[in-house]
């Protein structure tokens, strides 16, 4: 009895032993990094993050990834880039040290990061900026972006103003973002210069520009586009209505940043009627791939608030709009690795351009040899605030096509 | 008494039964599907899904120029695939290719994406979208779905072109009893969507009897219109199958539609290939379709009795061109399988043919460059052997 019991003692042993080492010979680490600026913008940091998070878990969820008779496990390795361009540096290379197999990041330092990157073969995937030149297929071909690019929102916002006939007052401020935009905004609208009141750029982080505000009215300007940070979308508003001045004004993607309506929230008002561009959260299929993506976030992560109320007391929360950008890297780059058979990342950044998935919101999502953006132009849509939440607007042919997305979440 | 009741019901209700069960309805061809994979050009590449949502609808029109050397041969292969979408709603469309490179074409109101066999279109279109891409096309995959292949000789004074119908293929067709009057309005049926330009409508005969399948295949070729031009640096003395005018010599042909399927173009008087330009299109067919001694098929089934069996054969092999001809139609695919499609097939000199003069009376047989290009092989081999001999001794 002794014997049988020693006998089936090293029997398990032995058994324990095989399936240990059987086990770690076959699954693997697929290390995805994420840069972004946790300590200058929190809530862009955070959300793409979580996108990256959340697909990875999702993936490990599922076995991870397949290449051969070899599982890969998605790991997360999160940088801070501080909005510097030389901690994106620092950042990069630890990245590729801790064998990053793709860098995603909000954009900061991609200029100075992709070569870095491209030495090692590994992708730079930007999910927020927008900037023109970030991305260029022939000449940065590890360089990719899934998020609404400048040149898009600017040709949309010429193409969405020009026939209403009014005198737009093209507003920059002076940060790398304010002068991208303004660079892209002015090649928009060159060939209708008489829709151009003027064109005026304001200082960054500056709270009061009424004086600024004060010279575009006079000059005739009848709607105002303002390409800039959030806080100089909510000083541009703070100012005009201040004044009186009832302008409709327009912003990029940021004048969706919570920011604003935190900042204005004591004049609700002044929210109402801000009109934002940027790349549609819902597909034609409908609402529902994208609220089934919003209710995984919110169960992982919680909604997030916007800290704000709608006139009703219900708190209004954020759509997760650049986490679903990251979250659908994440799954090209998967479709990549499965694509080239390998996690060789030299490989998997040449099978970027071959490969498409279906995004959270039901959009196809991929790139190719001659483009590297993963929202194409014509996805750009506008909306417009009212009562602290947006909806899309109707007098816009793809705009119009679009449901309204739910931004409340009971009192 | 009882039996016998019966069994007359039984024949009563038999009888009809029967005879509708041994008229069978057999659907015609056209206007799918095609008899070959391609045209369209396909690719192995697995092409994502590609949408194109019910409300929106592409025409393609399309101009493919195939770059052809001194003897006719294909070396380059360029298409201007212009859709125009119409409908509001989002499109995602992959039309597949043996594609080196692509870049918009005129007009394009979207940039297109290039993958491996693969052009790749996204977007939203508002009514109306205008897709033009300028793609260049690999010629050895491409090459042999075009229609048409040349073939050139120039043979001292004398240049001959033959321009042949390269859409020749044969099908299985079908044999049975019809009935002559049905036959001639169905004739009438596709020499209308014929004669009209669109694509076949669908269509079913009525056959009494066995359905057989036709002794031999059916050979079927689109009908081409072929329009050439041949520039030559100096005047012809004369040409058959074709006209001078000065230097150059035109020609107009019809391949197919009870025409040959093969012509030739002989001009003489000359030294040099011309530069040439050779357009091909898909078109209709008239000739076999036009009824013997009256307007309409139907009347003419009535002035006298036409055999059944030839008029079915006449319908289902002109069916079969004209499904043929609209295959051409569409040398890269149009998303929309029930598009309108236009495709122009242009044959061009490739590199101005300046190589193959060939010597004038009283010159030697190797022409102007002779002595030279013998002097540079001669060099050359020279060369070659000393290499050799360096190599060999290294070793």
């Amino acid at each position: 009895m002794r014997r049988l019991a020693i006998f089936l003692a090293g029997l398990a042993l032995l058994a324990a032993g095989c399936g240990k080492s059987s086990g770690s010979e076959n699954v693997g680490e697929l290390v995805i990094a994420v840069d972004v600026p946790v300590t200058g913008s929190p809530y862009v940091a955070q959300t793409i993050r979580q996108g990256v998070e959340l697909a990875a878990s999702n993936l490990n969820g599922g076995g991870g990834v397949r290449v051969g008779n070899k599982s890969y496990r998605l790991k997360v390795k999160l940088y801070d880039n501080h909005l510097s361009a030389r901690r994106a540096v620092q950042d990069t290379r630890r990245a590729l040290d801790a064998g990053a197999a793709a860098i995603v990041t909000d954009g900061t330092g991609v200029d100075a990061t992709w070569e870095l990157a491209r030495r090692d073969g590994v992708s730079v995937d930007i999910a927020y900026d927008g900037g023109t030149g970030l991305v260029d297929a022939e000449t940065r071909p590890n360089v990719f972006r899934i998020a609404p690019t400048n040149h898009g929102i600017a040709f949309r916002y010429a193409e969405y103003l020009v026939p209403k006939k009014v005198k737009v007052g093209l507003l920059s401020d002076d940060s790398a973002y304010g002068r991208e935009g303004a660079a892209d905004v002015g090649r928009a609208f060159s060939e209708n210069p008489e829709a151009v009141a003027l064109k005026l750029t304001l200082p960054a982080g500056q709270t009061d520009v009424t004086p600024q505000i004060l010279r575009a009215r006079r000059s005739g300007a009848t709607a105002l586009l303002v390409w800039g940070q959030a806080p100089t979308i909510a000083a541009v508003l703070s100012a005009a209505r201040s004044i009186g001045w009832q302008v409709p004004v327009y912003a990029p993607p940021t004048g969706v940043d919570p920011f604003i309506r935190q900042q204005l929230a004591d004049h609700p008002e002044w929210v109402d009627g801000l009109t934002f561009a940027s790349g549609r959260m819902t597909a034609e299929v409908g609402t529902g791939p994208f609220t089934s993506f919003e209710s995984q976030y919110e169960s992982a992560y919680g909604a997030d608030l916007v800290g704000v109320k709608t006139a009703a007391g219900e708190p209004v929360v954020q759509p997760p709009e650049f986490a679903m950008y990251s979250y659908d890297f994440v799954h090209v780059l998967v479709a990549a690795v499965t694509r080239a058979t390998s996690v060789d990342p030299e490989k998997v950044t040449e099978a970027l351009n071959q490969v498409t998935t279906q995004g959270a919101n039901g959009d196809e999502r991929g790139f190719n040899q001659h483009s590297h953006e993963g929202v194409v132009d014509d996805d750009v849509y506008f909306a417009r605030f009212h009562d602290m939440t947006f909806q899309p607007v109707r007098d816009d042919p793809l705009s119009a096509t679009l449901p309204p997305i739910q931004q409340t979440r009971g009192g | 008494m009882r039996r016998a009741l019966v069994l007359a019901a039984a024949a009563a209700l038999g009888a009809p039964a029967a005879a509708l069960a041994s008229v069978q309805q057999v659907l015609l061809p056209g206007p799918t599907p095609y008899p070959t994979p391609s045209p369209p050009l396909v690719t192995v590449a697995a092409p994502p899904t590609a949408t194109l949502p019910f409300r929106i609808h592409a025409s393609s029109d399309q101009h493919v120029v195939a770059g052809v050397d001194p003897d006719g041969r294909v070396v380059s292969l360029r298409a201007l695939h212009r859709l125009l979408l119409s409908g509001t709603g989002d499109y995602l469309i992959v039309v597949s290719a043996p594609v080196l490179d692509v870049s918009p074409g005129p007009g394009s109101e979207s940039q297109p994406g290039l993958r491996r066999g693969q052009i790749l279109w996204a977007g939203f279109s508002s009514k109306k979208k205008l897709l033009s891409a300028d793609a260049t096309l690999r010629p050895g995959p491409a090459a042999p779905f075009l229609p048409m292949r040349l073939e050139a000789h120039l043979d001292g004074d004398r240049y001959t072109l033959t321009v042949t119908n390269a859409t020749l293929t044969s099908e299985l067709s079908f044999a049975g009893a019809a009935s002559p009057a049905e036959l001639a309005r169905l004739l009438d049926l596709t020499r209308r969507d014929s004669l009209s330009g669109g694509k076949l409508t669908s269509a079913y005969v009525s056959i009494d009897g066995l359905v057989t399948a036709r002794g031999e295949r059916a050979q079927i070729a689109a009908p081409l219109r072929v329009e050439g031009k041949l520039r030559f640096p100096s005047a012809p003395t004369s040409v058959s199958g074709g006209t001078v005018h000065g230097r150059t010599v035109t020609f107009s042909l019809l391949l197919g539609d009870g025409r040959p399927l093969s012509r030739r173009v002989e001009v003489r008087g000359v030294r040099t290939e011309p530069l040439l330009h050779v357009e091909a299109r898909p078109t209709v067919l008239v000739r076999s379709l036009v009824p013997p001694g009256a307007r309409r098929w139907s009347d003419a089934v009535r002035r006298r009795p036409l055999s059944a069996a030839a008029l079915l054969k006449r319908l289902l092999d002109a069916r079969m061109q004209l499904v043929r001809s609209d295959q051409y139609q569409s040398f890269l695919s149009n998303p929309d399988s029930t598009g309108r499609n236009r495709t122009v097939y242009v044959y061009e000199t490739a590199v101005p043919s300046v190589r193959r003069t060939v010597a004038g009376p009283g010159q030697g047989s190797g022409g102007s460059g002779g002595p030279l290009v013998a002097l540079l092989a001669l060099g050359g081999s020279v060369l070659g052997l000393g290499a050799a001999l360096v190599a060999w001794a290294n070793n």
